[in-house]
């Protein structure tokens, strides 16, 4: 018992080693979700909902070139318009020297770089300066714009948001139209015009990267058989539900804040850091979130201290809290990652489906993924080489977007798949042949696992055969274009694979409040955007206290002092769990001593509730502190913490304790193999006469070392199916070549998949314990939609007998692939 | 300043669950900007702005219809029920929601919860088909679409008990 | 979105005067859910002054089954259409049709004469803020010369027929393919006209249909048609929701025995108007409707049509939706 107080270390390469016996909340099903009812009933409030008394509403101007220079800007009419209260223009001496960028703060380099093993062994280097490469957006409201869409030139705060509209469209705008480039490969053409001058005048290289392992040539010359392919990937966005506002009242001395951001925190920072404002002048209120999936993390977007700084200035010029919308439109404002990606394959391989050698030409615009982290991460692949360039262009941001695994995971999938194909071998053993870790085997993670105290469990070989059952695999699965369904349609099956996110890293802090009426409060400020944090840590502190789950509540929203990584479903709960469990347990303790010690309140004496025992003795189950040998001796956790705090006319300090964990480097911590695997399996019917495809299944199987919510973890299972396949078959950020204007502005042309676009999903959770996150879980969340279109696209090859190379997978695609394995015969 | 000439600005008497707000308007106003933003009805989300995805559905006249493709000038006169009525007259629903977890952010969740209101008053007993069908209006970034038809179904079923 | 003036209209005669007073600035507001949606973006470079609304004149929505034609009333709302037994059961490509349309809180908004009438959703011409002022649009500034911005640009969803005074566009109705095959009038307030003949002569392609701006669709008729013939109607789209068509096509085929009595195919989304394939039906009627059959009548289907650079594929896609629909019909017995 004496165990459960032990507090885990901040050891990265440890696990965690006082992990319960056997939990009454962890891990159960049917706890209802803590914020279900408000979110159901329309009483959740978010950003967006967020209306002081007296505010103002400001619309920016949004460049309609995607290439230019405000030469001349007139705001006379506009500012003689009705309800027009204050306008900023990007020449305003405030706006002076307020980059948008993330220098000041935790951010840099390695931030911005793939997650994995990758970033510890790729050799960098930058065309621009660093300064420069974090300069993505401009500044704050700049005088030029560097992609169509960008907010620029000047904010207009009025009445209402009518009134800002139609000042806004009183403004005149001389602008001198510049070259842009949108396509990676054009822009990096000799000749190309400069996309962004301003960061770099001699060519539209940010970045390039190279990273080598073994000796690829060397491989490909011994391998029994090498293939060659290529793929494509057009861009797609968050197309975040809540589209981006925000809410700044200027109090004297004091800056309120209501932001909409997932790393709410790091924009306060930007914030302070811009406007020469201390940390403690700033109050930061985190309403919930219509999701971001990671896109509202750009330090370099509007999104995080750009809005801040606009609605700041106009609130304290006017005296008025200000609001600032951006419409859908306007929402559309960053893009996933991988902007748009292009990698050419070679592979080496021997008849046995032993993978030798990898070598990837990556192209990326704007900020990528090499592609080239997972066969580091979780292969036994000994040869590798990634060339990776980053080329600029005129296009919105990249950021992480569900994430920064993208293109990793979708590399993994090409290679397996195309190896499975060229061997004719079931895919599912081609996996199994190469699972392993940074070029080395099984049997070497096997002896890793058991010296750092894992189970030695083969978490791929068990989730295949759970996934084979769910789809039927070994029944359904034929040679590519083979099947044809009584209906007329192809059909076809498909698996992937990958190692389950675990991505611990980063610091989190929590505090827990014990009121006079037993119930806890937890407090930590974090941004909701919907991985049921609330619940998860909820369960976690009233499993450690020893509470009925509704004894505990979240404190959200209120800066407090404390900070918990966002979001929860996925990789962070890994840190933040930890940091609730240890401040749970201190709580814990803190009461059982609080139970045995006597009181003095300056001259009354209050005898301990169980004088004679040691806190050892004492146990507290649902509520109730008692002697463990005898249940009798008991009384309710309330009393203890009714005596054991100092109350005089109403006002009392509570029994409190806080708890804080860090674990390891951002990214990866070196030597810490990711244990954990997860693998999909995709079911498809296409029609061949009109390249219709209906994903009928769709299969998850996620080692998630241990699932805390249950429900949750499967939330983000089928949640990540529907983004996932809506991205392999229909999202696509669409720009007009020649003006480089975004044509999908909205959700009728951006595809944001809906209930019938799946016919069923299977959800699948795996527990290991081989995670090294607390209780031995890993991260889930951002894996399934990062590795969807990977897994679709093996099914439709499946089912055409055709690879399609580029995605999104649309109707036009699917007929070009059957088109040709009609002429070569196989359909 | 509205425009307060024949065919501008006027007053309308919208009947919103249950309750007359009479309100000057003008015809370029949409329906969920004046519920949201004029009468604090915030549980009617503006996700789209085009009515593609739901999440500002109010019931009006027994119908799901998306308040931002409708003037507001239209809609005197109309019986319009918002998630703030559902929520208030305790539908199971809203329990039902919760236990299935059929939300993440919940951004979109009201739109779905008023949408499926609209359904099981027309029909108590939807089966899968008849839910995807009342459903695929509705866009939830999240993905959590199985977890709606769960939750629709077990607010079916309390209903019917609720009635027997 | 700019100010605009909005008036509810009592009657016919009130709502003709008031379109007729602002010469062609003024446009019917129905359902609401295409024009709201162009006035938001501002799509146009001139807006419509005023918007009149029809939903409060009595009598123009319901369904009624006739002798021998089915009329529905210009405002009965999609769904509607969708869930009537009759239109289910007699006229099954309608139904259909009506079904896809958009989703379903947009067809219990949406009316047929809307969905008729509805503008063009080429992503250039309603790219927000006008921001590809195009040939379409008209209004040129003196010394400018427009042009069709997707000819040279993404034309992926936009016409395989070619252009029409250059402009690419084409009309995205669900329902108007079916009403053709179907043989369906229009009766508005100046006439009596077949829904196939209500699209502007190639000479005007800035307007979607010949119908006056001070004219007023009162109710669709549909003929009834033979016991004999049985209909379909299919949407290639990406998403099973929501989106509008890449490629649609609805038919009505006349069956004696396995022959084909009499056929009617129309496609959309691939001209400015709906296209009627006649080589396609000639080639049908007389013949039993075999799988090859079909398969032929969709190559016939596409007979001349010229693919854009990025939209062939809409070809394939046509001919094989031909011959889908066909097959449909005849299973559908
Ligand atoms: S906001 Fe109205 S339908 Fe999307
Ligand atoms: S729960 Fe986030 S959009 Fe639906």
């Amino acid at each position: 018992m004496s165990d459960e107080l032990n507090i885990m270390e901040s050891e990265p390469l440890v696990r965690d080693r006082y992990v319960p016996k056997e939990f009454k909340l962890v891990g159960k099903r049917g706890v209802q979700r803590r914020d279900g009812k408000e979110k159901a009933g329309g009483k959740a409030l978010y950003t967006r909902d967020v209306a002081l008394p007296g505010m103002l509403y400001c619309r920016l101007l949004a460049s309609p070139h995607a290439h230019a220079r405000i030469v001349k800007l007139d705001t006379s009419k506009a500012e003689k318009a009705p309800g027009v209260r204050a306008i900023l223009r990007y020449d305003d001496p405030e706006l002076e020297g307020k980059a948008l960028e993330g220098l000041e703060t935790k951010f840099n380099a390695g931030h911005i770089a793939s997650d994995g093993q990758a970033f510890l062994h790729g050799k960098f280097e930058l065309a621009v300066t660093q300064e420069q490469w974090m300069q993505g957006g401009g500044r704050v409201l700049d005088g030029f714009a560097w992609w169509e869409g960008e907010q620029c030139g000047v904010a207009i705060a009025a009445d209402t948001i009518r009134q800002a509209e139609d000042a806004l469209a009183l403004v005149e705008v001389e602008w001198e139209i510049l070259p842009h480039v949108l396509d990676p490969i054009e822009s990096l053409k000799p000749g190309a015009p400069p996309a962004i001058e301003e960061i770099n005048k001699k060519n539209n290289i940010i970045r390039k990267v190279k990273i080598e392992e073994g000796d690829v040539e060397k491989a490909f010359k011994e391998s029994d058989q090498v293939i060659e392919f290529s793929i494509k990937r057009e861009p797609y966005t968050a197309a975040e539900p809540e589209p981006m506002s925000n809410v700044v009242l200027w109090r004297g001395d004091n800056v309120e804040i209501w932001a909409h951001q997932q790393q709410a925190y790091d924009g306060k920072m930007l914030f302070c850091a811009k406007m020469g404002i201390p940390l403690n002048y700033v109050k930061l209120h985190i309403p919930h979130q219509g999701s971001q999936f990671g896109h509202g993390g750009n330090p370099m977007m509007h999104h995080t201290h750009g809005l801040h700084v606009i609605s700041a200035i106009l609130s304290k010029r006017t005296g008025r809290p200000v609001k600032t919308l951006y419409d859908r439109r306007d929402t559309f404002y960053g893009l996933s990652q991988d902007a748009e990606a292009n990698t050419k394959f070679k592979v080496g391989f021997n008849k046995d489906g032993t993978i030798t050698a990898v070598k990837l030409d990556t192209i990326v615009a704007k900020m990528g993924q090499y592609g080239i982290d997972h066969f580091m991460d979780n292969t036994r692949i000994p040869n590798l080489l990634l060339n990776y360039l980053e080329a600029q262009c005129n296009i919105p941001p990249a950021w992480w977007m569900r994430c920064e695994q993208n293109h990793n995971a979708f590399c993994l999938s090409a290679v397996f798949d195309h190896v499975a194909d060229a061997l004719e071998m079931d895919p599912v053993e081609v996996a199994l042949k190469n699972d392993g870790v940074e070029g080395r085997d099984m049997a070497y993670l096997a002896a890793f696992k058991k010296d750092h105290g894992f189970q030695v469990r083969d978490s791929l070989a068990e989730i295949v055969e759970k996934g084979k059952t769910a789809v039927d695999w070994d029944a359904k699965w034929h040679a590519p274009g083979k099947k044809v369904l009584p209906n007329g349609r192809l059909h076809g099956i498909g698996f992937t694979w990958d190692h389950e996110w675990d991505d611990i890293r980063g610091v989190s802090c929590v505090g827990l409040m014990v009121n006079v009426d037993g119930t806890v409060d937890i407090l930590a400020q974090k941004s909701d955007v919907g991985c049921d944090y609330m619940t998860t840590h909820c369960r976690i502190v009233a499993e450690e206290i020893g509470l009925p789950i509704e004894h505990v509540n979240w404190r959200h929203f209120e800066e407090c002092g404390f900070q918990m990584m966002t979001p929860d479903g996925s990789c962070n709960l890994c840190v933040d769990a930890y940091a609730s469990i240890a401040a749970a347990r201190k709580v814990r303790r803190k009461i059982l001593e609080y139970a045995v010690t006597p009181t003095t309140l300056i001259d009354i004496e209050y005898p301990a509730e169980f004088p004679g025992y040691k806190v050892e003795d004492l146990e507290i189950v649902d509520g109730i502190v008692r002697v463990k040998a005898d249940p009798s001796v008991q009384c309710p956790l309330s009393e203890v913490v009714k005596r054991a705090t100092v109350e005089q006319a109403g006002t009392r300090a509570p029994v409190f304790d806080w708890a804080w964990h860090r674990q390891g480097r951002y990214g990866v911590q070196e030597g810490r193999h990711r244990l954990c695997r997860q693998c999909y399996f995709a079911e498809v019917e296409v029609d061949p006469d009109t390249g219709e495809v209906e994903v009928t299944k769709f299969v998850s199987v996620n080692d998630v070392g241990l699932a805390v919510s249950p429900e949750s973890c499967e939330g983000q299972q089928y949640g990540g199916a529907y983004m996932g396949v809506g991205r392999c078959l229909g999202e696509e950020v669409v720009f007009d070549p020649k003006t480089g204007v975004k044509l999908t502005g909205d959700y009728i042309d951006y595809k944001v998949f809906t209930i019938r676009d799946i016919g069923k999903t299977v959800n699948i959770l795996h527990e290991s314990g081989m995670g090294w996150g607390a209780y031995g879980l890993v991260g889930i969340g951002e894996d399934i939609a990062t590795v969807a279109p990977g897994v679709v696209g093996n099914a439709l090859h499946n089912a055409i007998g055709e690879w399609v190379d580029e995605h999104p997978v649309t109707p036009a695609r699917v007929l070009a692939a059957i088109d040709k394995a009609r002429e070569k015969g196989i359909l | 300043m509205p425009d307060f000439e024949e065919g501008g600005a006027r007053e309308v008497t919208l009947k919103i669950n249950g309750d007359d707000f009479r309100i000057l308007v003008e015809p370029r106003e949409n329906l969920r900007e004046v519920l949201h933003d004029r009468l604090g009805f915030t549980g009617t989300k503006e996700m789209c702005d085009r009515g593609a995805c739901g999440s500002c559905t109010v019931i009006m006249d027994g119908r799901p219809v998306v308040s931002c493709m409708m003037l507001a000038v239209e809609a005197g006169g109309h019986d319009i029920e918002t998630v703030e009525d559902i929520e208030r007259k305790q539908h199971p629903l809203i329990e039902t929601y919760a236990d299935h977890n059929a939300m993440q952010c919940g951004y979109c969740t009201p739109g779905f919860v008023v949408t499926a209101k609209a359904l099981l008053d027309r029909n108590p007993d939807p089966d899968e088909e008849a839910i995807k069908s009342a459903l695929e209006g509705n866009i939830c970034r999240c993905g959590t679409y199985p977890a709606h038809i769960w939750a629709i179904q077990a607010a079916a079923n309390r209903l019917k008990t609720r009635e027997a | 979105m700019r100010r605009f003036k909005h008036f509810d209209a009592s009657s016919l005669d009130e709502a003709v005067s008031l379109l007729a007073r602002f010469e062609g600035r003024a446009k019917v507001i129905a359902g609401g859910t295409d024009i709201v949606g162009t006035l938001k973006d501002s799509v146009l470079p001139e807006p419509y002054e005023a918007l009149v609304n029809i939903k409060t004149i009595p009598g123009l929505e319901g369904i009624r089954n006739g002798a021998g034609v089915l009329k529905i009333g210009a405002l009965t709302r999609l769904e509607d259409i969708a869930h009537n037994e009759t239109v289910q059961t007699k006229y099954a490509a309608l139904a259909q049709a009506a079904r896809v349309v958009a989703t379903p809180h947009i067809r219990e908004m949406g009316t047929i004469a809307g969905n008729i009438c509805q503008n063009t959703r080429c992503w250039y011409y309603r790219c927000a803020h006008n921001r590809f002022h195009c040939v379409r649009k008209g209004h040129a500034a003196p010394g400018q010369s427009l042009e069709c911005f997707a000819s040279d640009g993404d034309n992926r969803y936009h016409s395989i027929f070619g252009d029409v005074k250059d402009c690419l566009a084409v009309n995205p109705s669900d329902t108007i393919p079916a009403l053709i095959a179907l043989g369906a009038t229009l009766k508005t307030t100046k006439r009596s006209i077949a829904v196939k003949d209500i699209f502007p002569p190639s000479d005007e392609p800035t307007k979607m249909t010949i119908i006056d701006s001070d004219e007023i669709v009162i109710e669709v008729e549909i003929p009834e048609p033979q016991a004999s013939s049985r209909s379909a109607y299919h949407k290639v789209a990406i998403r099973k929701s929501i989106d509008f068509p890449i490629v649609n096509c609805a038919a009505v085929v006349d069956f004696e025995g396995d022959v084909v009595k009499d056929c009617h195919i129309c496609l959309n989304a691939v001209h400015y108007k709906p296209y009627v394939p006649e080589r396609a039906e000639a080639l049908l009627e007389g013949e039993p409707l075999t799988d090859e059959q079909a398969a032929t009548a969709g190559e016939a289907a596409v007979w001349g049509a010229k693919p854009l650079p990025m939209n062939s594929y809409k070809i394939t896609m046509a001919k094989g939706l031909v011959k889908k629909i066909l097959i449909a019909c005849r299973e559908a017995g």
